[in-house]
């Protein structure tokens, strides 16, 4: 990647306040089962933040809870210094009108574990689909930008390509493209290198790195601990539903104090 | 066997003015209909999908009592019953160029019902095979459900049930027949009409069963360059579920 990823969109999103995600004692419960029990986070603008921890630790939920793709029973979460998915009314939280929340989610970019590209439309268009149709952007400059994303991401003689014709790292990093070109504050990824073959990680752990040392603002759910190491500024551990440790990598990952993380590490390194 | 070929041929290859309005009437009442099942079918979908249960219950009530009762009972009960009732009449409605009459429009009233009840269970299955990943993509990068629908899931329910649209199709172009219970003179009427005059069953009945299956046969090919110049190509024929059965994590954090 000889260019910088982000100067496709801009250059850097500045958010409104420092805090890009503030979320405070946030609790989310499946019928009787708590998944999150009490989790708070901030992220501040520029920084790389991954969170590591055991299946069914909540981390995936924590981040879908972040746009909202969850709901959630207490505590309250921020992004860009606004509260998203509710309304406060008397102190108490009410759930926000869609549209609301629809605009909200237009400066939050998330990174599937499945991709998840629109099958029917092209790679390009999976890209400028939702600035020209969200953002009103006019069709020509939507594409340009589109254009430019996947260039460079590595995927310029691939603008025709449909999602089926790629191959999973190709697939993954379009949608990572896809997220950007809707210039968003803070990028969330959900273990965007869970689905991929092996030999395919590589390409799109690249993408995510380039982006991060661009000082793209960016949550991580990972289980790729060396690579969580090398591009996050803060570990998050998550284990049922808690965060029981999190701070400097090299502090988590050389001197774990909790005995789940070390637990955890010793199963992996 | 008794069989007039001279009598068979001429209705065939010359069929008389009243034969070709009955064919007309067929094909236009069968597109008609079809048409507006297919629109009614997709409100109807909408309507079954949505949490509100005043938008849910009709739905269901309306699909369960459609789907459930012969369309033959439903044609006569829309236009015999309701007049007979006194609670609606069907009308001739002039357009000054042609006449649409009541049982016409009964006819077709009661085919695009019947159709919108099939339709919607088939445009509610379709909606619910678009991988829900896609819609959750849609909703992440700020889409409201309608947008979502449009641009993403809809496009791909077309694609999905084009065959079984074409398939109901082929099933109106026949069932259009049963009109003829309350008097519109389509195919089938008018065999009766022309059968009542000349007693020649057989033949008659073998001429308009040649006639719909040339209807239904042109539809076929109507339908497969349809669904060829709708690109399958582009359909994800060949994604595989990658992550759950073909691949394992190198580096996996947990187990």
């Amino acid at each position: 990647m000889s260019e910088a990823i982000l100067s496709a969109i801009g250059g850097v999103p500045q958010a409104d306040s420092d805090e890009v995600i503030v979320a405070s004692n946030v609790e989310k419960w499946f019928g009787n089962t708590k998944i999150l029990d009490d989790v708070s986070l901030t992220v501040r603008q520029g920084q790389a933040i991954a969170i590591i921890g055991p299946s069914g630790s909540g981390k995936t939920t924590f981040l879908r809870c972040i746009n909202h793709l969850e709901s959630i029973q207490r505590g309250r979460i921020t992004v860009n210094g606004y509260l998203i998915g509710y309304r406060e009314r008397n102190g108490a939280l009410i759930e926000d009108k869609e549209r609301n929340i629809a605009r909200q989610r237009q400066d939050i970019g998330m990174v599937f574990q499945r991709f998840n590209l629109f099958q029917n439309m092209s790679a390009l268009r999976n890209i400028a689909a939702a600035p020209i149709h969200v953002r009103g952007m006019a069709q020509a400059e939507a594409f340009e930008i589109a254009r430019a994303l996947l260039a460079r991401v590595g995927l310029a003689d691939k603008q025709d390509a449909y999602p089926a014709q790629l191959s999973g790292g190709q697939q993954q990093r379009v949608a990572i493209a896809r997220a950007l070109a809707m210039r968003p504050k803070v990028m969330l990824f959900d273990e965007p290198t869970s689905a991929l073959d092996p030999e395919m990680v590589g390409e799109v752990l690249a993408v995510i790195r380039e982006l991060a040392a661009e000082g793209m603002t960016m949550l991580i759910v990972t289980h790729e601990m060396a690579f969580a190491r090398q591009v996050a500024d803060h570990i998050v551990v998550m284990d049922q539903g808690r965060i029981i440790e999190q701070g400097a990598p090299s502090v988590v990952f050389e001197s774990p104090t909790h005995d789940r993380t070390k637990l955890l590490l010793r199963a992996i390194l | 066997m008794n069989f007039d070929w001279s009598f068979f041929w001429h209705y065939l290859l010359l069929p008389s003015g009243v034969f070709l309005h009955g064919l007309m009437l067929t094909v236009v009442i069968s597109i008609v209909s079809q048409i507006l099942g297919s629109v009614l079918g997709l409100a109807a979908a909408f309507a079954r999908r949505a949490r509100a249960k005043w938008l849910n219950l009709p739905a269901r009530a309306y699909i369960w009592v459609m789907r459930g009762t012969p369309l033959l009972v439903q044609i006569v009960f829309i236009y015999t019953g309701f007049a007979a009732a006194q609670i609606f009449r069907f009308n001739d409605i002039n357009l000054g160029f042609m006449v649409i009459s009541g049982n016409v429009q009964a006819g077709i009233v009661a085919l695009s019902l019947n159709e919108g009840a099939y339709m919607a269970e088939i445009i509610r299955a379709g909606i619910d095979a678009v991988d829900f990943g896609q819609t959750e993509a849609a909703k992440s990068l700020g889409m409201t459900h309608w947008m979502l629908m449009r641009r993403v899931v809809l496009p791909q329910t077309l694609r999905m049930i084009l065959p079984t649209i074409g398939n109901q199709f082929n099933i109106m172009l026949k069932n259009s027949t049963l009109v003829s219970i309350i008097g519109v003179p389509e195919l089938l009427l008018v065999t009766e009409t022309i059968n009542s005059a000349t007693f020649r069953t057989f033949e008659l009945y073998s001429v308009v069963a040649l006639y719909f299956l040339m209807l239904t046969t042109i539809w076929g090919f109507v339908q497969h360059w349809i669904e060829t110049r709708i690109a399958p190509a582009r359909m994800p024929a060949t994604v595989r579920p990658k992550g759950e059965i073909l691949s394992f994590h190198p580096v996996a954090g947990e187990q």
